[in-house]
């Protein structure tokens, strides 16, 4: 899985380049991803428990997440797991942010040349 | 608040076991915490929404992905077939309706749905083969008990008709399968295609 090219995950499902997006800023838990896909999306993304979950497992088992030994908050509810980005994750993210970004570069040119 | 955990818990059996084993008390510490943060109704008017969207899914996609349910799955498709086409030689020819449900049961397991959920290590290539295989064996099956059936009779009536559909179906799916089980690649390719 380390050796696995970046650019064959692409197109990522949305749901999953949002919790990519939110471990970018480092080891969250569930909750936390949930509210920071939120806040990241304008509050447009709204996950239920089920599709985070579901979201975590599929990046779990393509490597693209990892569960964390490590716990950045100390004293924090011991049940809780947290997740960080693995190495081919981060790069799944930036390549997805390129090719979004290229999109929108086209998008912009075509419908409001002007800005472009 | 115990009331709400304790109902959540109960619909989180609706998950696949193997889902649920993993994630279950996540799914509830995650529940726990969006009711203390925003409210039961609020958080339950989210999770409904989560619970019919993701449930259809992730027992489909346990179906799908699963090697052991997908063969249980194939077996019961094949074994409706067989059903369907013995139905005809014992004259209990309503029985013929479990040809088209098996068809479409063979072809929810292929759709495109079922596709798209799949993950990323499917082999297109055994699954397209394995259909020929199964497809092959349903004609040389019926081809059998058409002879046995109108062995000894002068006029065989309706039945001829029957059974050469069922033998021109099968023969041209089978076909149709191998021919394009035989141009896949042996391992799956990841299609990419990024934006310059």
């Amino acid at each position: 899985m380390a050796d696995a090219d970046p650019l064959s995950f692409l197109p990522l499902p949305q749901a999953q380049f949002h919790v990519l997006v939110a471990l970018t800023e480092g080891e969250r838990h569930g909750y936390a991803i949930m509210q920071a896909v939120e806040a990241s999306s304008d509050g447009i993304v709204r996950m239920g428990p089920a599709t985070l979950y579901g979201t975590l497992k599929r990046l779990v088992d393509n490597g693209l997440a990892a569960e964390s030994a490590h716990r950045p908050v100390a004293g924090d509810d011991e049940r809780r797991r947290y997740y960080r980005l693995t190495g081919l994750g981060r790069h799944v993210c930036a390549a997805e942010a390129d090719r979004l970004a290229g999109l929108v570069r086209i998008t912009r040119k075509n419908l409001r040349p002007g800005l472009a | 608040m115990p009331t709400t955990d304790a109902a959540y818990r109960a619909l989180i059996r609706l998950y696949p076991r193997r889902f649920r084993d993993r994630y279950s008390d996540d799914l509830v510490q995650n529940f726990t915490d969006l009711v203390d943060d925003r409210g039961v109704r609020a958080a339950w008017a989210r999770t409904a929404v989560d619970l019919a969207v993701t449930v259809p899914r992730y027992r489909l996609e346990a179906i799908m992905t699963e090697r052991h349910s997908a063969t249980v799955l194939s077996v019961a498709i094949t074994l409706l077939a067989a059903a369907g086409l013995l139905s005809v030689p014992i004259g209990f020819y309503p029985g013929i309706v479990l040809l088209p449900v098996a068809a479409g049961l063979a072809v929810a397991q292929r759709s495109t749905l079922a596709r798209a959920i799949r993950t990323p290590d499917s082999n297109r290539r055994r699954r397209r083969l394995t259909i020929a295989g199964v497809l092959a064996t349903s004609c040389v099956v019926a081809t059998t008990i058409f002879v046995l059936d109108v062995r000894g009779e002068e006029h065989w009536g309706g039945k001829v008709v029957v059974y050469n559909l069922i033998f021109f179906v099968t023969l041209i799916g089978a076909i149709a399968y191998l021919t394009v089980g035989l141009l896949t690649p042996k391992a799956d390719q990841h299609l990419a295609s990024p934006l310059p």
